[in-house]
């Protein structure tokens, strides 16, 4: 029973510090727009 | 030996019917010959060596011979030989063109091409997806099971070919692919035409199987034609006083492309005035931007990327 009371209580923990992190950080913002384009050679 | 005007080519794979195909078009009389019975092309003004195997001694028998070659080998130790041949082409008034394929070949052309929209290059990063016919194929396999070299900040770096793991778009329809360190003279070749470059990797796609299996005999023989390829650069530096990225790829079988490559150099070796020597396609010495709009024009589509 104290094992699993440890695990949970890591568990939720890591949870708390994961939400946190989902959240508040500052990930930025990935590429939304975009691709290749086909080009010709301009001299 | 009489010389004629007629343009040799050895091995009648892939790349060498393309050759042919293209040359032919353009009424450029052209004759073919196995690699077994080469011999037979000393009488002929400029000889395409696409055949598997090494090039590098069968190239030298034609510079002394006084005809120009363009070797579509993209063999590592294959195409430094060839480098080393400088001398003993620029004796005989030849000119050797070493790695006129898709990477080597093509590449140095994109390099080439990218680079003028940078003050400043500094890097340049390349991948290549796919194999051309089956001897492409084997080469492909025992390069993921050797070494690779990088440029790294003035330092040739080595590394075992297979790793580094870097997931490279290639335009469409190939996409993202994983791609790894492999044998190749590309970075040699890149920084002899442009010094100034910082670093340079070169990279091909592979599967899990293809890592594992690299260093043992092919399990299973390879297919006729690989599918579709693709090749991708990317070149890092300053512009205007800021970092700037271009990204610049096609998406295309490699056979088809290395023909392309092969045929156009030596349409420019027919109708240009080349020094001698060994040249790099790319590097001086080589009409690059012709060349590049040359090879386009058989159908290659150029991309570039674009994000915001």
């Amino acid at each position: 029973v104290k094992f699993i009371r440890r695990v949970l209580l890591v568990l939720s923990i890591a949870g708390s510090v994961a939400g946190v992190l989902r959240l508040r950080g500052k990930g930025g913002v990935p590429t939304q727009t975009g691709g290749w384009q086909e080009v010709t050679p301009q001299r | 030996m009489a010389r004629s005007n007629d343009v040799g080519i050895v091995g009648s794979g892939l790349v060498g019917t393309r050759v042919a195909a293209i040359l032919v078009a353009r009424g450029i009389s052209v004759r073919m010959a196995s690699h077994t019975r080469a011999t037979d092309l000393l009488d002929c003004g400029t000889v395409v060596l696409c055949h598997g195997g090494l090039h590098a001694a069968l190239a030298t028998t034609f510079l002394t011979s006084d005809i120009h070659v363009v070797s579509t080998s993209d063999s590592m130790p294959d195409v430094l030989a060839m480098l080393d041949l400088d001398e003993r082409a620029a004796s005989h008034g030849s000119v050797l063109v070493p790695g006129a394929a898709c990477m080597p070949g093509l590449s140095g052309l994109l390099v080439a091409h990218a680079s003028r929209a940078f003050d400043d290059v500094e890097e340049a990063h390349l991948s290549v997806h796919g194999t051309g016919g089956p001897a492409c194929a084997r080469n492909h396999h025992e390069a993921l099971a050797g070494t690779s070299v990088g440029w790294h900040d003035g330092e040739w770096l080595q590394r075992p070919a297979g790793s580094g793991r870097e997931l490279c778009w290639f335009p469409d329809p190939v996409g993202p692919r994983d791609c790894y360190r492999f044998g190749t003279a590309e970075p040699v070749l890149l920084q002899r035409m442009l010094p100034g470059l910082r670093r340079i990797t070169a990279r091909v796609s592979a599967t899990r199987r293809d890592r594992l299996t690299a260093r043992l005999p092919m399990m299973s023989p390879p297919h006729a034609e690989g599918g579709m390829g693709g090749l991708r650069v990317e070149l890092r530096g300053i512009r205007h006083g800021a970092r700037h990225d271009e990204i610049v790829g096609i998406a295309d079988r490699l056979a088809t492309v290395a023909g392309a490559v092969a045929a156009e150099t030596v349409s420019v070796l027919l109708t240009e005035s080349v020094q001698p020597g060994v040249r790099v396609l790319g590097a001086d010495g080589l009409p690059n931007a012709d060349l590049l709009d040359a090879v386009l024009a058989n159908g290659i589509s150029l991309h570039r990327y674009v994000g915001h």
